[in-house]
């Protein structure tokens, strides 16, 4: 349908061996990736561990679904390439690596950017092998297995569910706008798109929680579970080792940071660094353009 | 009342691009000042096909014109002050703070000067009778009032073409009654109607003439007369006829002898000929 | 052309379900009440159909029945209202769940989970009931709305009929004893409404499940419903069997609620100087009694 750009956040059903895993392992590593990437700068570090992430996704069988949501994400990362390389996030000085018309390019800029980048990706590998390959019940019930309380479970469950939802509806508001002549760019599209789609937002969840209600939710007692999650040894090894791994590296990576703090080198040819930098930002320019014109139908 | 066709589709396919056909072949006129009712249940195409009339959906296949001029170069900007599109759920278009706020959106993205704005919004609100209400604040109002304000924010625009998705659906009967009152006012001022509805009572009443669709296609297209007896397409559309005409279809085969009616007023007619006839 | 199951002649069983006292109801910042002074008896296996205009307080009614007025909306409320014995006002709407079934309006907006499954697990995981019985309970509820087999599908691509009659059997799943429904088909096409009224009239005649529905449909209702309820101002105006509300037209029509067109067209002829011993409601009804007027010769 014209107009529909969908953020494929969805789980994807499988009998890999992550399908299998028990969802507390694979929160674990998810969550173990993204301390570990923001550890450290080390482009070596992150390329290794994003790779890492990348073997275990095609082992799971979720590529295709990894690629869609990649094609978002890439050019956002692609990004912080280009404003790191112009404004770098680190303490002066910083060293000039040349000139592209008017803004110069900084070695530290260009590190700052290419790590942040990658530090993107490794973590998004994980994360997505968690939510691509794990049911949001099964996740929701194992979190209420080791305490969470349920209804915290369930809110971030039904939001995940809303999502898709929330997307349909703003588009449908965007087609009854446009047929009374809304223009669809410009600040003045904004407010007939959004309080339709809050409007309508919050007369579902009103209605969802009397509908919820009148089943009993926020009954006080014992809960039980429809889906059957049972942990075995193979997933207490697995979390066991995602939490020693996080734990490990971490220190590891904080303990040698100063070795591992490489922007003093020039690590890349200061041509190809240009590149790059003009490459990632018109990656970015052309994704925002072709979104655009596809939100426009 | 002009006889020219102001809207023609000739071979008319949509595929969305997932691929799914959503309809095909489409071969439809309509005549200026018509009111056409289209039928089906959700999923037959419907809403597909009208969202073409005002350019939302531009045809994969064969041609959709406009009073002549092919929609698939047309922005819908253009279109919408052709062709009014009143949405099944008038909270998809109501976001402003007042009532007047609301007729004016439309007139103002026209681009048309304040003068010509005001006018427009004036008669607005005497057609659909808002006066009372015109700076209330939508969301505050019923379901069926919200319906009249946005039927009445398309109007404002002045388009010759209304379509009206759903208009009765939801409502109560006064809801009703108010949509049908305004549906024979557009109908005396000679406005082109689409009506894409369930309600067989509504369509019994005001349709000129009857498409109905059924997996991606037209299988019908008649009068509402011709379209209550034709128990095959009913049958294959899951639709029913309004009580009143299943009641004098059964007794035309045993007694009336007479053709069908399609209303209420209409019925008590036709008994009153018939017992007549027999003290005669 | 009805596909619809006949009407039921057994007569209900006299236990009263539902008792309301005196409910009066007036929301936080209105000037008017939304309900008056409503006193009403429902017995167990009753098929209560609820009619009014827009406004008339028909769905704080409905709501009344299982607790959400008062206690999921801010007004005051004098009066009282007992289900199966048991007083609404001193009870949560969660504990009143195993014995009134709520389905409103939207369909969509009642259901928020991935599968059809797990949609019809929520209740009963609310409640504790052990995991076999939760699977034999959801079975059977889906096997009477018609949805068995779709236990893995998303709701949201269910049609709109089908997502009505997974909300109708994700209430059926806790076993209520009482099923209310406020205005359960008005968002959706024909077919999805002859499915959820021909769901409701097979709890009502094979399960002796009470119903109480808020409707616009009359035609179907005059097919249904033991009682009519009509509201108007949130007070009830009138009472009784379909024959004896939907003849009084003028009274209906002076409120906005029309009546079976076949009733319509029996008072225009009454109107007319015409004679029936009863006014018809159903096109059934309507056929004997038209069929044997017009060959009547007239003097």
């Amino acid at each position: 349908m014209a107009g529909e750009v969908i953020i494929p956040v969805a789980y994807v059903s499988g009998t890999s061996w992550f399908h299998k895993l028990h969802p507390i392992p694979k929160l674990i590593w998810a969550i173990g990736a993204l301390v570990l990437a923001f550890s450290t700068r080390n482009p070596l570090f992150l390329s290794c561990f994003f790779l890492f992430g990348f073997l275990l996704i095609i082992l799971a069988g979720i590529l295709k679904n990894y690629f869609k949501l990649l094609l978002i994400l890439l050019p956002i990362s692609l990004s912080f390439i280009v404003l790191q390389s112009l404004a770098p996030a680190f303490p002066r000085p910083w060293i000039s690596i040349g000139e592209l018309g008017p803004f110069t390019l900084y070695q530290e800029g260009i590190y700052s950017g290419i790590s942040l980048f990658l530090r993107c990706l490794a973590a998004v590998n994980f994360a997505s092998l968690m939510i691509l390959t794990t049911h949001p019940s099964d996740l929701f019930t194992a979190l209420h297995r080791i305490g969470m309380p349920h209804h915290a479970n369930f809110m971030v469950s039904t939001s995940l569910q809303l999502i898709p939802i929330v997307q349909r509806e703003f588009i449908i508001i965007m087609s009854a706008q446009r047929s009374r002549g809304m223009k669809a760019t410009g600040f003045s599209s904004a407010i007939p798109c959004i309080v339709p789609v809050f409007a309508g937002t919050i007369e579902r969840i009103q209605q969802l929680s009397l509908s919820l209600a009148s089943r009993a939710f926020g009954s006080k007692g014992l809960k039980t579970n429809i889906r059957e999650i049972e942990a075995s040894l193979k997933d207490y090894v697995a979390g066991i080792i995602g939490l020693g791994f996080t734990i490990a590296g971490t220190w590891y990576l904080i303990y040698y940071r100063v070795q591992l703090d490489w922007s003093e080198e020039a690590l890349l040819p200061n041509w190809f660094s240009k590149v790059l930098v003009v490459g990632s930002a018109l990656i970015f320019i052309g994704t925002i353009l072709h979104f655009w014109r596809k939100a426009k139908g | 009342m002009s006889m020219s066709n102001i809207i023609e589709c000739i071979n008319l396919s949509h595929v969305y691009p997932e691929g799914f056909t959503a309809i095909k072949g489409i071969n439809l006129k309509v005549k200026e000042g018509e009111v056409v009712a289209i039928l089906g249940q959700n999923g037959s195409g419907k809403t597909t096909l009208v969202k073409h009339f005002n350019g939302l959906l531009k045809p994969t296949n064969g041609t959709v014109s406009i009073r002549g001029n092919d929609t698939a170069k047309q922005t819908v900007f253009n279109l919408s002050s052709h062709a009014g599109y009143v949405f099944q759920n008038p909270n998809h278009q109501l976001f402003a703070t007042s009532v007047l706020a609301e007729l004016e959106f439309g007139p103002k993205n026209q681009g048309l000067a304040n003068d010509e704005i005001e006018a427009r919004v004036e008669e607005a609100t005497d057609f659909f009778e808002l006066n009372t209400i015109i700076n209330e604040h939508p969301l505050r109002l019923s379901f069926p009032l919200r319906k009249i304000v946005a039927m009445a924010s398309i109007y404002a625009m002045q388009p010759s073409i209304f379509i009206l998705d759903e208009p009765t659906t939801a409502q109560d009967h006064g809801g009703s009654e108010k949509v049908r009152k305004f549906l024979r006012k557009l109908q005396d001022d000679g406005k082109t109607v689409i009506l894409v509805t369930h309600d067989m009572p509504l369509v019994a009443e005001v349709a000129d003439r009857v498409i109905a669709m059924w997996s991606s296609e037209i299988i019908s297209a008649a009068n509402p007369r011709e379209f209550f007896l034709d128990l095959n397409t009913l049958d294959k559309t899951k639709l029913q006829q309004p009580q009143a005409t299943a009641l004098s279809h059964r007794l035309q085969k045993r007694v009336l002898n007479e053709g069908i009616t399609l209303t209420v007023q209409e019925t008590i007619k036709a008994f009153e000929k018939v017992v007549n006839q027999k003290i005669n | 052309m009805s596909r619809l199951p006949s009407r039921k002649v057994t007569p209900p069983m006299t236990k009263e379900i539902i008792r309301i006292e005196n409910l009066t109801y007036q929301y936080a910042h209105t000037d008017k009440p939304a309900l008056v002074d409503i006193n009403l008896s429902i017995k167990k296996g009753e098929y209560i159909a609820i009619i009014g205009p827009c406004g008339a307080g028909k769905t704080s009614l409905a709501l009344s029945l299982n607790g959400i007025v008062p206690h999921m909306t801010v007004g005051e409320m004098r009066g009282k209202v007992f289900v199966d014995g048991i007083d609404t006002t001193q009870t949560q709407v969660r504990d009143l769940a195993h014995i009134v079934g709520m389905v409103f309006d939207n369909p969509e907006y009642q259901l928020s989970q991935s599968t059809v499954l797990s949609e019809m697990a929520i209740g009963l995981e609310n409640i504790g009931i052990p995991r076999d019985e939760m699977l034999k309970r959801i079975a059977e509820a889906l096997e009477i709305v018609g949805l068995s087999g779709l236990e893995e599908r998303s709701p949201m691509a269910l049609s709109g009929g089908q997502q009505q009659r997974l909300a109708i059997a994700a209430a059926l799943s806790m076993y209520p004893k009482v099923l209310v429904l406020d205005e359960p088909t008005s968002n959706l096409d024909p077919m999805g409404k002859e499915e959820v009224f021909a769901v409701a009239a097979r709890l009502n005649q094979e399960k002796q499940m009470t119903i109480v529905i808020v409707e616009h449909e009359v035609e179907v209702i005059a097919s249904y419903a033991d009682r009519v309820i009509v509201l108007d101002k949130g007070q009830i105006v009138n009472s009784g069997n379909v024959n004896d509300i939907f003849s009084e037209i003028d009274s209906l029509d002076s409120i906005g609620v029309r009546p079976p067109q076949v009733t319509a067209i029996a008072s225009g002829l009454e109107k007319k100087g015409y004679h029936f011993k009863n006014l018809p409601v159903t096109l059934d009804g309507a056929e004997a009694t038209f069929s044997d007027w017009l060959k009547q010769d007239k003097a």
